[in-house]
């Protein structure tokens, strides 16, 4: 689409007439304002025959984070996509060399900041293998009965999202009290709401407290009613189910090429669950279901988190029923040096496996760290699974994925 | 001269516009007045003999300030409801229970700067709202409110009503290209291929019931649906089973579904999806020009409920047949007396309704049980007024019983609204044309056979 640019005595403001301006006030540039650099920009940012650019994000009202994607659309079908990413990137990896081993969990701790106890959870893992610590029992739980509290959290703000894409207005507010209980007993326990930087290497930073314990009571005599009220009117709801069954399909094959972890996986029927397949922590002691399904598609991906939520209050009571006595951190030297070498620590998020490759070389910094983040191999799925579908479906298939941006960026 | 001169020179467009304008709107004032004295019996005479067009005028200026308001109500409703629904308190601040909140967005809107993008065409950018609210506004025309309280009663009122309807589409589309935006561009077609498609089974679904009723008459579909007289004699019980949606079920249920889309109404608000397409065709505009295309979405779902409660709901006409009560003293039998009602029965009523919450609750001063007693005898006297006011006067009754049906329909539309996520647009155009066409001509067909068999077998005229 070409736009005849006005003449030098044309350029006047269409608000005020009076105005004259120097240049045309409209910069309508190409998408990207430079030539094409590799042979896919070229041939990307050349229209076809009744093709056009649109531009959505990073101020799209809703692509979750500042996610910029240019689609060209054939009418309202979407023939290939460039995503643009970096507008959040903070450097978190390079910040976390320059910080001695304490300060690195309160850097990685606004990554996924959805679900930031598992920030930490990787790194602080990966840095116990590096010191050989052991980890007190009863930090260990504590570690398992905020983390799934937070995977909780994570999973009602994503059916929330998830439904908002597909234009429904309330099951976001109705997953936000969720979210809001289980954040009002994270804070209570941890002192903040959103960044918690609670794990400790070596425990964690606080022992369970009565306010934790009389909130969590309080919200688990009702959570599994109020998990069922809140997905009754998602899950019966015909218009809902007709738009997000057979909604960007994965089969195994592309899944397991594609990286996918998590929910995103399980949903293909590959039963990939790192607390069951590299059991750590707790975990092993614990009776719960890897919840599987075969479609692939966005309900499916959905169906499957609302499950995994069922599991995650089943864990939850049988933390409470098992909680040992005993110290909540190992003894450390306040000032750590662990030995040269490089560790491997990951654990399951909500979003899938959350990893963190830790290099030390003998100081109190680790020299490098490593974040193996999930949104990001899954924001890499859009891809291969937006062509074909329609401008209303982008949103709901990035949506039905899960990514945080803040993760993907870094 | 020099002085107004260099006036004039500094005064800005508009400032010339009211310069010239206000004394000659004064001219004119006094004109008018001057001539009213002098003329005033033809005047009169002329605006008797021309009643119909007298009439029409009024009705469309009242009808063009009643808009608005019955926006706003609508726009307050929606967020209160909605606002329930998911388990907030909703507005609450700006009057009683946050009632003048859409009042002050409507002046807001007002207020704020009117934008025009950069290269978007400015004539057609700007009567796009213009075009959209009109539409909405002269369809208003042929609805019938109550017994009497119409604008405009002709034999195509529905005809027209969907002639009317079906050119905001026009507007839609004006103000999605002219935005020079792609988000706009992609609401306005969705909205032409939207309301282009969905026009169809709402205007074939109601065909069969213009073959029941034999007139495209609004007032004598209505009328046809309670207790009338005609030339055959007298027709309907008064009963709710008169009504067209329990003589054409299948018709009320297409047209019900087709008009949520006519109105751009979720789960059909394709053209104004804010997760997909921002919004929409509305996506550049600011200022009273957003405002028009808002209150005309308003205005929009206020006369598809109108004119499915017209149609199938019966209209004015009550659910039963009300029992006529007398009233049981005439006012006017009292006489000077009269007087003593007026000047006591306030001040008695009150000191009666305020005495049990100073009696019998120690803590409330004197003072404060009045103002409750005041309060309570307006509530009652209302309360009073309205019944004599149902009793007496048709109308009253009608209006009563057309607004309590159409904001049930409203609310039937906010709360699926507050429910329904958003339809794909191949499922809607494929919903529109492989369900509801196909529907809507077999109810026509059925319906038109009926009425064939019908007369056959009462001997009548084929």
């Amino acid at each position: 689409m070409t736009t005849p640019t006005p003449t030098a005595s044309e350029h006047r403001s269409t608000d005020d007439p009076r105005i004259t301006l120097d240049e045309g006030v409209g910069v309508f540039e190409p998408i990207p304002p430079y030539p094409p650099r590799t042979e896919r920009e070229a041939e990307f940012y050349t229209l076809g025959d009744g093709e056009m650019f649109i531009n959505m994000g990073p101020q799209h009202p809703s692509t979750h984070g500042v996610l910029r994607v240019v689609l060209k659309l054939d009418g309202e079908k979407v023939v290939d996509l460039d995503p643009v990413l970096g507008y959040l990137h903070r450097g978190v990896e390079k910040l976390c060399e320059n910080a001695d081993y304490h300060q690195t969990i309160s850097q990685v701790d606004p990554l996924e900041y959805i679900s930031s106890l598992f920030c930490e959870w990787a790194p602080v893992t990966a840095y116990e293998k590096l010191l050989d610590v052991e980890v007190p029992r009863r930090a260990e739980y504590i570690r398992v009965l905020s983390g799934e509290l937070n995977r909780i959290s994570s999973h009602a703000l994503f059916m929330g999202w998830f439904a908002l894409d597909l234009g429904g207005l309330t099951p976001i507010l109705w997953s936000f009290i969720e979210r809001d209980e289980i954040v009002e007993m994270l804070a209570a326990l941890t002192g903040q709401r959103m960044l918690f930087n609670y794990f400790r290497i070596g425990g964690v930073n606080g022992d369970l407290n009565h306010e934790f314990l009389s909130r969590l009571g309080d919200w688990m005599s009702r959570a599994v009613g109020q998990v069922e009220a809140n997905t009754k009117l998602l899950n019966e709801n015909e218009i809902f189910v007709r738009r997000a069954s057979g909604l960007g399909v994965v089969d195994q094959e592309t899944a397991i090429r594609l990286c996918m972890t998590g929910a995103n996986l399980r949903a293909t029927g590959i039963p990939f669950d790192l607390r069951r397949t590299h059991p750590y922590s707790i975990y092993p002691e614990l009776e719960f279901d890897i919840p599987t399904r075969s479609e692939g598609d966005s309900l499916a991906r959905y169906l499957l988190r609302m499950e995994e939520v069922k599991q995650s209050l089943r864990i939850i009571d049988q933390c409470l029923d098992k909680m040992p006595d005993g110290p909540i951190m190992a003894k450390l030297p306040r000032l750590l040096r662990p030995r040269p070498g490089r560790a491997w620590a990951a654990v399951e998020g909500p979003r899938g496996v959350y990893g963190a490759y830790a290099i030390s070389d003998g100081t109190d910094q680790p020299f490098r760290l490593k974040i193996h983040d999930p949104s990001f191999i899954h924001l890499q799925a859009v891809g291969a699974l937006l062509p074909g579908n329609l401008l209303a479906d982008t949103m709901a298939i990035m949506a039905s994925l899960d990514p945080v941006m803040g993760g993907v960026d870094k | 001269m020099t002085a107004l001169a260099r006036t004039w020179d500094h005064l800005t467009l508009p400032g010339k516009a009211l310069f010239i304008l206000i004394p000659l709107l004064a001219l004119l004032t006094t004109g008018l007045i001057v001539v009213i004295a002098l003329f005033g019996k033809q005047i009169l005479d002329i605006l008797i003999f021309n009643l119909p067009i007298v009439r029409f005028v009024f009705a469309a200026t009242v009808l063009l300030l009643l808009a608005p308001p019955i926006a706003f109500v609508i726009i307050y409703m929606e967020m209160k409801i909605i606002a329930l629904m998911n388990l907030r308190i909703g507005p609450d601040r700006v009057g009683p229970w946050g009632t003048l909140l859409s009042t002050i967005h409507g002046l807001k809107v007002l207020m704020k700067e009117d934008f025009t993008p950069t290269r978007a065409d400015p004539v057609v950018f700007t009567w796009a709202p213009v075009v959209v609210f009109a539409t909405m506004a002269l369809s208003v025309l042929v609805i019938p409110f109550a017994p009497g309280l119409f604008a405009q009663d002709f034999n195509l009122a529905l005809l027209y009503f969907f002639a009317i309807g079906g050119l905001t589409v026009v507007g839609l589309l004006m103000g999605g290209w002219a935005s020079f935006n792609k988000y706009s561009l992609l609401g306005g077609l969705r909205s032409a291929a939207q309301i282009v498609s969905y026009e169809i089974p709402l205007t074939l679904s109601v065909v069969g019931l213009v073959i029941l009723a034999g007139t495209m008459s609004l007032n004598h579909i209505v009328q046809q649906q309670g207790v009338y007289v005609d030339a055959t004699g007298s027709h309907g019980s008064g009963w709710f089973l008169d009504w067209y949606v329990f003589r054409q079920p299948l018709a009320f249920l297409i047209f019900a579904i087709a008009a949520t889309a006519e109105a751009n109404r979720t789960p059909f608000d394709l053209t104004e999806a804010d997760s997909e397409i921002v919004a929409g065709f509305a996506t550049e505009y600011s200022g009273m020009r957003f405002g028009f295309f808002f209150f005309a979405e308003y205005i929009g779902v206020f006369i598809i409920s109108a004119l499915t409660t017209v149609l199938f709901l019966g209209g004015w006409n009550a659910p039963f047949p009300f029992p006529r009560i007398s009233w049981l003293v005439d006012p006017g039998s009292l006489g000077i007396g009269l007087l003593f009602v007026v000047a006591l029965v306030p001040l008695l009523g009150t000191l009666l309704l305020a005495a049990p919450f100073y009696l019998f609750r120690s803590q409330t001063r004197w003072w404060v049980a009045l103002i409750i007693g005041f309060v309570l005898f307006n509530v009652v006297a209302g309360g009073l007024f309205g019944l004599w006011a149902y009793i007496n006067f048709d109308w009253v009754a009608g209006l009563f019983w057309f607004l309590g049906k159409t904001f049930t329909l409203v609310f039937v539309f906010v709360w699926m609204r507050g429910t329904l996520p958003r339809v794909r647009i191949d499922q809607l155009m494929g919903f529109a044309w492989k369900w509801l066409l196909p529907a809507s001509l077999l109810n026509l067909f059925v319906t038109a056979l009926g009425v064939l068999v019908a007369d056959a077998l009462r001997g009548g005229p084929a």
